[in-house]
């Protein structure tokens, strides 16, 4: 029986028992002298069919992971195991060819000596496949025989089902929190080794960002391992050039939006700017790269400067600064419009001009909203990944030209995660280091942005 | 000025009414009106708030619009500066005079009518700014002061004026949201005198406030009175006859009498009216 067939025999339990114990639910309250029971049948049913199908379906999954380890166990304690080589590529190639013989998945084997461990492997899954059905079906019936020697009309079988939902909800959210923590594991365990190779003052202090793939396996030398370009080329293009770019931009079409607009532009416009934050970052990678990027190399020529660079900053910051300005202007907008109608009032019962009001009573009042939003798209811009790898250089550059090539923290991820340097090399593992180091900014940046902004919710609720 | 006195001053003057229908007591007329309503129509899209209200305001009095709610006494009272114009779909038919010069004329610049008709709104609305700079806004915008001296003598003058001085002269730059609910109100008060407007329209100044705060509102109105023509609207007919000489009753959009308060308090001429006062609905 395969593993799907299973699955539906164990469904078709569950189904079975929700069946039997409605009706019998339903018995119950035809047989009910005020025609009440606790639960309505359907209640039953379920709670039924969740003890038959849930620990059976656990087992199963639990047993379908372990399984193949056991297998495995059961095959290499076999005599027919005794002459494999002891490790290496060979031993692995003659145990899967065994296996895909063993299971139907290959006709021969190329390597002879495979051929012995067929037969043990076919054993061994065979009987613990038995185990598992067997295990898996008791388990069903076991649920089954508790669940309906509970079922009494006075048994309230909604509590114990909502009980089982909230569990389910519970689980749900706690697969994505723990995914988060098993990244920041991940990241942490693989940041300290490399800082075992690399002090953090010379990664955090040098200025000289150079690895080599190739020689820094064993012994790297922690000179070429200085990040402090790669952290400016980040704070140059994606807080300096962006910012420039995206806050006058977003404050002012938020203020548009919100103040000026008429309904109609603004049930056009709104969704119009927000389409700017679904445009997908590599395609404006490759806009950057191949529209802005020789453009403003030629403007650079034609004002004069020698040489420009064809990788600029200042093409990659100011698509990234375009890429901004939906979440500084609908943080703004947000904010603005949080402020209460009272204050805007206040002000233009005063004589003050909307411009005024704006200006004087509007924006100081929703700064903090608006701040948080800035910190938002910084985070979120210092992350950027795709519009660097395709617009920024390769090239560790402390500079304040934006003509000038500059490469970022996660271009550098990107580069020495994918070149050829083997998992153990310095030159890999300081891609997990930036990595760490750019998540705790956005991090911080993230938290302090979200306290300001619920510290102004407050104030005006 | 006491009541009667002012009966007795307007006792001799008739009552012009363009609709013909009587709905002002004849006594209550006196001089040139600050401002002059003259069937006002206010609508909100196809929906009419407010049905042909005629009305005068003078500086001597306060004016309260007492009714009950959703009558209209406030959308009447936001048409007096325009302050419908920042609904959009309200709509504001009629002639409004203020000094005989029509509000709502083409020529009318909102910014100075507003400056000239102030407005006390129902829950103080501080800015989120120092309590010196909330007086000093609304000065500064329209360019009334010169120095900074010219400044601190505005900001004291109206901050004594609203009887707020004595409570925050060592605390000026303290943010205007950190005062109490009345104190609040009452700087919001100053807030509109700083400007030096000619009328104050107040919209149930006291309705977010406890009954010793009110108290003060109430004392610092009767204190204006004479100074700035005020219009007060207020839901608890006790404020109408304790701080207003004049009282108009609104009902469904229309106004239904006018007239001294005590009148209107006393002897009312409508049935409505009555029934109001005497708690038979509203």
């Amino acid at each position: 029986m395969s593993a799907s067939t299973l699955l539906l025999v164990v469904l078709g339990l569950g189904l079975a028992g929700w069946l039997v114990a409605r009706s019998r639910a339903a018995m119950f309250r035809r047989a009910a002298s005020d025609n009440r029971i606790a639960s309505l049948p359907n209640y039953h049913g379920w709670y039924a069919a969740l003890w038959i199908a849930v620990p059976a379906l656990l087992f199963a999954l639990v047993w379908a992971s372990i399984s193949g380890s056991l297998v495995m166990q059961s095959v290499l304690a076999d005599p027919a195991a005794a002459d494999l080589p002891p490790f290496g590529l060979q031993r692995e190639t003659i145990l899967s060819q065994a296996q895909a013989v063993a299971s139907g998945a290959a006709q021969t084997v190329t390597n002879p000596a495979a051929n012995a461990l067929v037969e043990p492997f076919r054993r061994a899954s065979n009987f613990y496949g038995i185990i598992g059905i067997v295990v898996t079906l008791l388990l069903a019936g076991t649920g089954a025989a508790f669940a309906f020697l509970r079922l009494k009309p006075d048994f309230r079988a909604r509590n114990r089902v909502e009980k089982a939902v909230l569990g389910t909800l519970l689980v749900a959210s706690l697969v994505a929190i723990l995914t988060t923590v098993g990244i920041i594991a991940s990241l942490v365990f693989e940041t300290i080794r490399f800082f075992g190779m690399v002090s953090p003052i010379d990664f955090l202090t040098g200025t000289h960002w150079a690895p080599n793939p190739m020689t820094d396996d064993v012994n790297p030398d922690p000179a070429r391992y200085g990040a402090v370009p790669l952290f400016w080329g980040t704070f140059f293009i994606g807080v300096v050039i962006a910012m420039i770019v995206a806050i006058p931009l977003g404050m002012m079409s938020a203020i548009y939006l919100n103040q000026y607009a008429a309904p109609r532009v603004r049930t056009w416009l709104k969704p119009a700017l927000e389409i700017l934050a679904g445009v997908p970052t590599v395609v404006y990678g490759y806009f950057a790269a191949l529209t802005i990027a020789p453009a403003i190399r030629d403007i650079a020529m034609t004002l004069g400067v020698e040489n420009p660079s064809s990788e600029s900053a200042l093409a990659a910051g100011l698509v990234m600064g375009v890429m901004i300005i939906p979440f500084v202007s609908s943080m703004a907008d947000d904010s603005i419009a949080a402020v209460p109608q009272a204050m805007k009032d206040g002000s233009l019962a005063l004589g003050a001009t909307q411009n005024e009001t704006i200006k004087k009573v509007l924006v100081p009042a929703a700064l903090p909203g608006i701040v948080a939003g800035i910190m938002l798209a910084i985070s979120r811009a210092i992350g950027e990944t795709m519009i660097v790898v395709m617009a920024a250089s390769a090239t560790a550059r402390l500079s304040a030209n934006p003509l000038e090539a500059m490469t970022t923290v996660t271009y550098q991820i990107v580069a020495n995660l994918t070149g050829e340097a083997s998992t153990d090399s310095a030159a890999t593992l300081a891609a997990f280091a930036l990595g760490f180091v750019l998540f705790l900014v956005t991090l911080a940046l993230n938290v302090v942005a979200l306290r300001v902004v619920k510290r102004f919710r407050e104030a005006y609720e | 000025m006491s009541d009667s006195e002012t009966q007795a001053a307007d006792a001799e003057l008739g009552l012009s009414n363009p609709s013909g229908k009587s709905l002002e007591h004849e006594n209550v007329e006196v001089g040139e009106p600050k401002m002059r309503a003259r069937d006002v129509d206010v609508f909100y899209g196809d929906k009419k708030a407010i049905d042909s209200v005629s009305i005068d305001i003078h500086t001597e009095f306060v004016t309260a619009f007492i009714g009950p709610s959703g009558c209209g006494k406030s959308t009447f009272l936001r048409a007096l500066n325009r302050m419908n114009d920042t609904i959009p779909s309200a709509k504001v038919t009629g002639c409004i005079e203020l000094d005989g010069e029509d509000i709502y004329a083409s020529g009318m610049d909102v910014v100075q009518l507003r400056a000239r008709v102030g407005m006390v709104f129902q829950k103080p609305n501080p800015f989120p700014k120092s309590i010196y700079e909330n007086i000093a806004y609304g000065p500064k915008i329209h360019g009334l002061v010169e120095s900074k001296t010219d400044l601190d003598e505005i900001v004291e003058k109206s901050l004594r004026r609203a009887g707020l001085w004595e409570e925050v002269k060592d605390r000026l730059e303290d943010s205007g949201t950190a005062l109490s609910g009345g104190q609040q109100q009452r700087l919001c008060i100053a807030r509109a005198i700083a400007v030096e407007p000619e009328v104050i329209l107040m919209d149930e100044p006291c309705s977010a406030l406890d009954p010793i705060a009110t108290a003060k509102i109430e004392e610092l109105i009767d204190e204006l009175r004479g100074r700035y023509g005020i219009v007060i609207v207020t839901h608890s007919m006790q404020q109408a006859a304790r701080v207003s000489q004049r009282t108009a009753f609104f009902h469904l959009g229309n106004m239904v009498e006018y007239g001294h308060t005590s009148d209107i308090f006393t002897n009312p001429r409508e049935k409505r009216t009555q029934d109001y006062i005497t708690g038979r609905y509203g």
